[in-house]
């Protein structure tokens, strides 16, 4: 015996025999002498690499992994859309995994819906329950009644979930998210003829306008931009990269910027193409960029003859010389980079004028170069699953669907306004499959609780990454605390139930054998290489990473491409009444909410207003100053849909004719940390009445605000009064 | 206009009765008061076992503000300790006679103020249970305490005091022990038997008496400034907005005496009344007192006017934060600490009529001490709530707990007070006895005044 | 100045021209350092136990309005006013130029948390759990501090432990980069790079000699070894 060895054993005598009183020492000498099983040596932590699927971006992650237990959750430095780094986010999804109230097994309903009164079940009983249902539709012969929801999957997980629904005979499959870029989508579609979404080279512009687009918070990638917002500002010995950002509220991704243009909602395509106007005007754009694309500056300058900088000033309520400046920066200024994001394409003419922004890039030349945008590598994605979403509504409504199964949560990210709420209720069975009790589970039939993220196998394709393939994978990293499956299986096993054409459309044994086969495809191992190695290989790095490859084809302006044409706006609510716009924007913390039962999300300050645990409306103090609101205030908020209650946060950094609110809160369940907190703000949006069909205009609601008490029970990490206070330590 | 002076007639035996009245058995209001007090100490010792058992919690105490009433509290207690020097061992070393009668009462006091502020530290430790690790005694791993550490100087100094005011509080006794032994029989005989260690009266004892007295008196009172001097270092030597200034020890020393004479100024009215003392305790002694506390107040007021004088001319601009918040916050508080602390004494302790007015000076001197309460906090509290860093700036307004533990402090210390009243002679009688056997009839013009001015010591 | 003892002096460059204020520093450390989970009553009352902050100031007025963003942890001072005042040298400088913390030996007088400026220090007021199987999450390389305890940053000083092992098995120094604080780590704009300041060549000590460094409260002469720069460039206020 070592020295050390006797002196740990020694030790650990000693310190048994002082603990045997309370409980027997065999119980903590054991650990030490027989070692534990799978390879884990007590003190030492493995890492195992894995992606997360928190929001669409599709991180790397590295999970450090401490005597079969997930103790951190670190970015993993190979995978080329986060290089290291993680987001607050990212990091949470832990406690996803070791949450208190996760639903442990399969339940069924017994109380009425919503009452949150569940069965414990076995999951042989809840799978022959769902495939019962499923197959009385088939003995209907109405197996179009079978609807999927789920949000935007991509890779295997979409692949399986749309076969599950083809081989049921159903053409239900409805991918709707709220913040999905499928206005990107479209807008490119139109503008370059590729639906593809854009890759910004942040890194290396030196002029970066961003008209709503919050890439330091959610947009696309935030971890990915952020990183590449570093190299911009600081990354290059003798540039210094400028930002400036166009949005009526100052979001975070706004507060890193040197200017800050608080435009009128609704008017920031007139901005842009007000801005368009001059560069042409003024013959500062890149000749051989129009050329390029096909487009003629004189042509172009007299189509956009309503957008002259008087015209333009008015509509966004800027000052002239500041559109002007901007205008000129941006064209004098190469390589820049012009991008549009949510805070402008939820406006009524939002399509149009993410268009506008897009004209601005082929003005300054920012297509396919450095420093400027280029087509992404990533997946084809729903273009409007707005409209598919409307249209399920429509069939629930009409109870034409029979079984519903939901894996995400949509009854908390859809607007009520879209009538989904009631037109679920009218659905006979309604299946989901959440980890937690959130608000969707709450009105479920049935409830077959998924794996935790890091219980779970998966393929995680990033929408951003600068070119190439990337495909990210998930492993398991621990052993699952409960009795859950992973919804892919859960699917397969439904199919094999039913037995017949479903369980021939998937041969596989098991999700983790059908995603083996894609990444397979996607390797083509050379001769003599045995698949298993590589497979060992890809999830040691975390995913397939082929970053050098096809650069694919280039933005260009297609010759059909109108010239942008942003209408007037539109808001929902007349102007007397509801005075105020109202802004919702995703939380930095909890993104649509689904980080919010997640405790560290929860504690975690919002950057902007310090807010803890809570929602709240931010509003212009010379606006609250008018209406008499104090920070912190109790006030109603009422839209011509309803009225909320929350605490007022004086906001300096928005217009004072706007409030904002943040999604994320104000679940009906979810957990202990989430339940009952704070406010959920889509309540209060209406859709405006555009003659065109629906748009998922979510910013084109207006407001009132009244002052209801003192008690607005507002808890703020930062010193309200301090926060002005920065000359003190001369910040 | 004639003053009450003791008679000369008056007998040995009958001054002996009248002072060690204290000493007979105790009536039933004495139990009242005791219980009351007692019931009161529980509960303080309820609210602080209630934040040991549970947690720290229940405090009102925060980031930044982490310390609160458990320190104003340690402060005020040190600072009322410097009664008993001050008005013994400075009066005894001036020789001003009219001490006699209170030095009793003030070097009880001195001992009880001091252990209960000693006891403070320890009850606003976060784990009080392991409080020993500031005492610097061997161990096997040669862990010893910080004595950089202001708050060791503050366990040192505040140690020495305790013993040296002990000692001085017991020495003076000695004698009166020794009355009390000859005239009491039972268990009281054996204590003060035990406690008078055979003092017998002979005339080596009475100069090595008078030697050590007078010793004591000398080494006090060093002690004593050095002890709220460290008191007053615990925050000037921080670099928190508002503490870290060079006139603290001073100032501080002189908050103390401020408030150790208003608190002997009270309890001179309180045991003149409860144990009939009108003889003994007169308006000549609230008169000296009085001008006492009256240049006392003036210094202080000539000290805070230094430091925020220093600062507004400065305008260190987290320094004049600080100041501006605490104004603005604390305003009641800071006017009344003004009024108490320098407007009213000032003002009123001017009239004669109005220091030998009992009452008066009754309601003056508890007002100072209400005021030095709120001083301390106003220089702790509004200080760490506005620190250097505006944006983790708080507040802080004490719980039921600390409000207990306070609360269980003043009647504590009310409660061995009355405990001391009851089994120790309250009223210096040898030193008064001396006084009366000093006393010369120093001829007037054509009377005889009886004069209180003899002279001390051994040469006459 | 002390003579150096030790071959490194861990330091910390904040650039704030990078710095976005997302909050990923702010629960990376949380989660490395089994920080615990606060409510919003604890908040509420000025106890939130976060070790590592990012402040938010507003300067002007709209709409020429700014929001700056100032991360702020433990300043690991060279000369730390909150050293000294530990009556029980709970609070200590170490040879590497970290400020130590020894829970194990604080007895709460939370003196320390006054003498810091930074305000950085947080007090275990209450008694902290995880419920199950949140516990699971608690990392084993640091102590779960009990009430009554100060606790505060520690430039993550069981990844500096490891890598000076590792360093050591191999007969080497710690190379530059080789470890970094959970919040550097995670930071996705690079603002926050930790390193060795006593190594010239390290990129801390280069990012340190730039003209826009400045250090926080630096008139108080505590020396912190986090220094930041300024947000520089054409600002449009």
């Amino acid at each position: 015996m070592k020295r050390r060895t006797f002196l740990q054993l020694g030790g650990m005598t000693a310190a048994g025999a002082w603990l045997s009183g309370c409980r027997s020492a065999n119980e903590r000498l054991i650990p030490y002498l027989v070692s534990p099983d799978e390879g884990v040596t007590p003190g030492r932590a493995e890492y195992y690499a894995s992606a997360c699927r928190f929001c669409p971006a599709g991180c790397g992650i590295l999970v450090r992994v401490s005597e079969g237990r997930a103790k951190k959750i670190e970015g993993n430095p190979a995978h080329p859309v986060n290089r290291g780094k993680l987001c607050a986010r990212g990091q949470a999804i832990l406690q996803e995994l070791y949450h208190p109230d996760r639903v442990p097994q399969p339940l069924k309903r017994t109380g009425p819906r919503g009452s949150g009164k569940f069965t414990p079940i076995s999951w042989g009983e809840g799978l022959s329950l769902l495939a019962g249902r499923l197959s009385a539709l088939q003995r209907e012969r109405s197996t179009e009644r079978l609807a999927l929801m789920t949000t935007q999957l991509r890779g295997t997980l979409a692949e399986l979930a749309d076969r599950f629904v083809a081989a049921f005979g159903s053409p239900h499959h409805i991918r709707f998210d709220l913040l999905a870029p499928d206005w990107l989508r479209a807008a490119n579609r139109r503008s370059f003829g590729q639906a593809s979404l854009p890759w910004y080279d942040i890194a290396e512009t030196r002029y970066l306008l961003s008209f709503g687009a919050d890439f330091l918070e959610y947009h696309l990638s935030p971890v990915h931009y952020g990183f590449a917002f570093g190299r911009m500002r600081q990354g290059r010995d003798t540039v210094r990269g400028h930002f400036t950002y166009v949005g009526g509220r100052m979001s975070l991704t706004a507060a890193s910027a040197d200017r800050w243009m608080p435009v009128r909602p609704g008017s920031e395509g007139a901005l842009a193409l007000g801005m368009a106007r001059l560069i042409l005007t003024e013959s500062l754009y890149d000749a051989a960029s129009m050329a390029a694309s096909g487009l003629w500056p004189e042509r172009l300058a007299a189509g956009l003859e309503a957008y002259d900088l008087p015209q333009v000033a008015q509509l966004t309520g800027l000052p002239q010389q500041v559109i002007a400046e901007v205008a000129r920066e941006f064209a004098t200024t190469p390589p820049s980079l012009a991008m549009a994001g949510e805070m402008v394409a939820f406006q009524d003419n939002g399509p149009e004028a993410v268009r506008a922004v897009q004209l601005l890039n082929v003005l300054a030349g920012n297509l396919n170069r450095p420093g400027g945008v280029f087509p992404g590598g990533s997946v084809a994605g729903p273009e409007n699953s707005f409209a598919d979403l409307l249209a399920f509504v429509e069939r629930m409504r009409g109870d034409r669907i029979g079984v519903a199964l939901i894996h995400g949560d949509p009854l908390h990210t859809i607007p009520p306004v879209t009538g989904f709420p009631e037109a679920l209720a009218r659905v006979p069975f309604v299946v989901s499959f959440s980890p937690l009790l959130d608000d969707t589970a709450l009105q479920a039939d049935l409830i077959l609780p998924d794996h935790a993220a890091l219980e779970s196998w998966g393929d995680v394709i990033p929408p951003v990454a600068p070119r190439g393939t990337v495909i990210g994978l998930m492993q398991p990293v621990v052993t699952p605390l409960h009795d859950t499956r992973q919804f892919p299986e859960v699917l397969m096993a439904t199919a094999r139930e039913l037995g017949g054409g479903m369980a021939a459309a998937f041969p596989q044994q098991s999700y983790l054998e059908m995603l083996k086969e894609a990444m397979k495809k996607e390797v083509h191992p050379a001769g003599g290489i045995d698949f298993e190695t590589v497979w060992v290989d890809l999830l040691r790095q975390g995913g397939l990473f082929k970053t050098e490859g096809k650069g694919g084809k280039g933005y260009r302006w297609t010759a059909e491409a109108p010239v942008p044409a942003p209408a007037e706006p539109r808001f929902a609510g007349d102007d007397k009444r509801f005075p105020l716009h109202l802004q919702i924007y995703p939380s930095t913390a909890f993104y649509d909410g689904r980080g919010a039962p997640l405790p560290w999300l929860q504690q975690l300050p919002d950057p902007m207003t310090t807010v803890v645990w809570d929602s709240w409306v931010e509003i212009n103090p010379a606006t609250a100053a008018g209406l008499g609101i104090g920070f912190g205030d109790l006030v109603e908020v009422t839209s011509p849909r309803g009225s909320l209650h929350l605490p007022a946060v004086l906001y300096p950094g928005i217009r004072p004719d706007m409030v904002a609110i943040p999604m994320g809160q104000g679940h009906r369940g979810m957990g202990r940390y989430a339940e009952g907190r704070g406010v959920n703000p889509l309540a209060l949006l209406a859709l405006a009445d555009n003659g065109t069909g629906p748009l998922p205009a979510w910013n084109a609601t207006r407001v009132r605000v009244a002052r209801i008490s003192k008690e607005g029970n507002l808890v703020t990490a930062g010193n309200p009064e301090g926060s002005y206070r920065g000359e003190l330590i001369e910040i | 206009m004639s003053e009450p002076t003791l008679s000369a007639a008056k007998s040995a035996v009958r001054m002996n009765d009248a002072m060690l009245s204290s000493l007979r058995p105790p009536t039933l209001r004495w139990y009242l008061l005791a219980f009351f007090l007692g019931g009161v100490v529980a509960w303080g010792l309820y609210a602080f076992g209630y934040m040991v058992s549970t947690d720290m919690s229940c405090t009102g105490l925060d980031r930044p503000v982490m310390w609160g009433v458990y320190i104003v509290n340690f402060v005020f207690w040190i600072g009322l300790s410097h009664s008993g020097t001050m008005v013994s061992a400075i009066l005894r070393l001036s020789r001003a006679n009219w001490r006699r009668p209170i030095l009793r009462a003030a070097e009880a006091m001195t001992v009880f103020t001091v252990t209960i502020g000693g006891l403070f530290p320890l009850i606003h430790l976060g784990r009080n249970w392991v409080f020993f690790y500031l005492i610097p005694y061997p161990n096997q791993r040669g862990l010893w305490p910080n004595f950089r550490s202001a708050l060791l100087w503050d366990a040192t100094a505040i140690f020495t005091y305790i013993i040296g005011s002990s000692l001085f509080l017991y020495l003076g006794m000695l004698p009166d022990l020794a009355v009390a032994r000859d005239r009491c029989a039972g268990w009281r005989r054996t204590l003060y038997g035990a406690l008078a260690m055979g003092w017998r009266g002979t005339a080596r004892e009475w100069l090595i008496f008078q030697k050590a007295s007078t010793l004591m008196a000398a080494l006090i009172i060093p002690v004593a400034v050095s002890v709220h001097s460290i008191v007053a270092w615990d925050f000037a030597v921080t670099v928190v907005p508002g503490w870290h200034s060079t006139i603290f020890p001073p100032y501080f020393v002189i908050g103390a005496i401020l408030s150790g004479v208003a608190a002997v100024i009270t309890l001179m009215a309180i045991i003149r009344k409860a144990f009939h003392l009108e003889e003994f305790l007169t308006p000549l002694h609230f008169d000296n007192m009085g001008k006492l506390l009256l240049v006392i107040a003036l210094l202080w007021s000539y000290a805070y006017f230094v430091e925020v004088q220093t600062t507004w001319y400065a305008h260190e601009p987290i320094e004049w934060e600080v100041f501006s918040f605490m104004a603005g916050r604390y305003t009641p508080a800071l006017v009344l600490m003004l009024v108490g602390n320098s407007l009213l004494p000032l003002t009123l302790l001017c009239f004669r009529r109005i220091r030998r007015s009992v009452g008066a000076m009754l309601v003056i001197s508890l007002l100072v001490n209400v005021a030095m309460f709120i001083e301390r906090y106003l220089i702790i509290v509004p200080s760490l709530s506005h620190k250097n860093m505006p944006f983790v700036w708080g507040t802080y307004s004490p719980s039921w707990v600390e409000l207990s533990v306070t609360a269980g402090a003043f009647a504590g210390f009310a409660l061995m007070y009355t405990f001391f009243a009851k089994c120790f002679p309250m009223v210096a009688l040898t030193d008064v006895r001396e006084l009366e056997a000093r006393k010369v009839l120093v001829p007037f013009a054509r009377a005889e005044l009886p004069s209180i001015a003899g002279k001390e010591g051994g040469d006459d | 100045m002390e003579k150096q003892t030790s071959p490194y002096r861990w330091g910390m460059v904040v650039d704030l021209d990078r710095c976005t204020g997302c909050g990923a520093c702010v629960v990376a450390c949380q989660a490395e350092n089994n920080v615990a989970i606060c409510g919003k009553k604890e908040i509420a009352e000025g106890r939130n136990m976060h070790w590592l902050r990012i402040e938010r100031f507003w300067v002007g007025e709209y709409p020429n309005v700014r929001a700056r963003f100032l991360p702020v942890l433990c300043q690991h001072c060279r000369d730390a006013p909150c050293e000294p005042v530990c009556p029980v040298y709970a609070s200590y400088h170490n040879p590497d130029g970290l400020n130590g913390q020894v829970y194990n030996r604080c007895v709460g007088t939370r003196y320390c948390g006054n003498n810091c400026p930074y305000a950085v220090r947080v007090f275990n007021f209450y008694s902290h759990q995880w419920p199950k199987p949140l516990d699971n999450q608690l990392s084993p390389d640091i102590t779960v501090r009990p009430r009554g305890v100060m606790e505060k940053c520690t430039f993550c000083v069981q990844r500096i432990r490891r890598a000076k092992e590792d360093a050591s098995g191999e007969g080497r120094l710690v190379r530059d980069g080789e470890v970094q604080p959970a919040c550097a780590q995670t930071c996705p704009a690079e603002a926050l790079v930790f390193g060795n300041l006593a190594d010239p060549r390290s990129r801390v000590a280069r990012l340190v000699r730039s003209p826009r460094r400045f250090r926080l409260l630096e008139h108080l002469g505590t020396h912190p070894s986090v220094y930041y720069l300024k947000g520089g460039g054409r600002e449009h206020v």
